[in-house]
């Protein structure tokens, strides 16, 4: 009876590890968001909205990550696009 | 020297009201001078568990705003003695309550208190700062459950940057109390155990409450659950206490009781 009850349940057991690596996942971002500064979201858009005025970059080939160091906060900002073939 | 605690979650309905009564009960039968503050504005419940709703005639707000004293808002247990209750307002907007009237009601109970434990409304919203800004320590109550570990892990984030010891450079101290839980489905592991809890929050726990048919029937009458003592929630409260005030006591209640062959025949589904 238990291991055919077992057998049934397979698929929804052990839903606390899924739980557990969500909420890592999660509260790792939520924490990481936690500590930007709040200007950062106009920050990157300003940089991107100038960075495409130049370049054929599209918004995919833009990327800004904020780091928090002991001292300093830092971006990192990864530019690429497209050369132009004649 | 009197010691503020807030008791605080995040999430509602998690149990925050319900260890809130237990705890300050519990305090107060060690013989420590307790005085426990409701801070939801508008969702006043404290009262209710405690039993004594009949009784609120003035609450915060009243004597923030000068319209009553102290004592005249103070209810006093009818079960202990040293261990009173602050009811929230009801009726005014929330905005009624300011920092400076909440910390002048603080300063002068710390004059007559051993403890004061302020019960935070829900949500991250001015209420339940304001329920935290003067605390010294914090009891952060969480269900085994995602939403509520990770609203948990908001407001530990909050305890470290809106309150008065955070501007100071100084920390709360956070510890974490769990409520609802069932060892028997964390044995089935479908509910994340008291060490996954704790790994994720990386706060001490101080207390395990298992899921029981005592917490509610405890605040159907208004009576706090610490005082139903043959009870496991009862118990695993007053343990609680026991670590909050530094005694060293083993967990309780938080493995499966293997149960026999005459249970498991006759004892039916929990």
């Amino acid at each position: 009876m238990k291991r055919l009850r077992e057998f049934f349940q397979k698929e929804n057991d052990h839903s606390a590890d899924v739980a557990r690596e969500r909420l890592k996942m999660m509260i790792s971002q939520d924490r990481m968001q936690r500590s930007q500064p709040d200007f950062l979201p106009r920050l990157q858009s300003e940089l991107v909205e100038v960075i495409k005025r130049y370049t054929q970059s599209e918004q995919s080939d833009i990327q800004i990550s904020y780091h928090s160091l002991p001292q300093r906060a830092q971006i990192e900002l990864n530019v690429s696009w497209p050369r132009n073939t004649p | 020297m009197a010691r503020v605690v807030v008791v605080t979650s995040g999430k509602g309905g998690v149990g925050k009201t319900t260890s809130c009564a237990s705890i300050g009960t519990a305090l107060a039968m060690q013989g420590y001078r307790t005085v426990l503050i409701d801070f939801d504005v508008g969702l006043r419940n404290l009262d209710l568990v405690m039993g004594c709703e009949r009784r609120v005639v003035y609450d915060l707000i009243n004597v923030t705003t000068g319209e009553a004293k102290l004592s005249q808002a103070l209810i006093k247990d009818k079960r202990l003695d040293g261990l009173y209750m602050l009811p929230a307002s009801q009726t005014r907007d929330k905005d009624a309550l300011t920092y400076e009237g909440v910390g002048e009601v603080i300063d002068a109970l710390k004059e007559e208190f051993d403890f004061i434990i302020c019960d935070s409304p829900a949500g991250i919203e001015r209420g339940a700062i304001l329920a935290m800004y003067y605390a010294d320590e914090a009891i952060v109550v969480s269900n085994p459950e995602v939403s509520s570990v990770r609203d948990s892990d908001r407001i530990i984030g909050l305890l470290d940057s809106k309150t008065r010891r955070a501007e100071e450079g100084e920390t709360v101290k956070a510890q974490l109390l769990i409520t609802r839980y069932d060892p028997e489905r964390v044995e089935h592991s479908d509910m994340m155990s008291m060490q996954d809890i704790e790994e994720i929050l990386a706060i001490p726990v101080v207390g395990v409450i298992p899921e029981s048919p005592a917490v509610l029937r405890a605040s159907n009458q208004g009576i706090p659950v610490v005082h139903d003592t043959p009870s496991d929630a009862g118990q695993a409260y007053s343990d609680t206490v026991a670590r909050f005030l530094g005694e060293e006591k083993p967990m309780r209640f938080v493995e499966l009781e293997r149960k026999g062959l005459f249970s498991r025949m006759f004892g039916g589904r929990r």
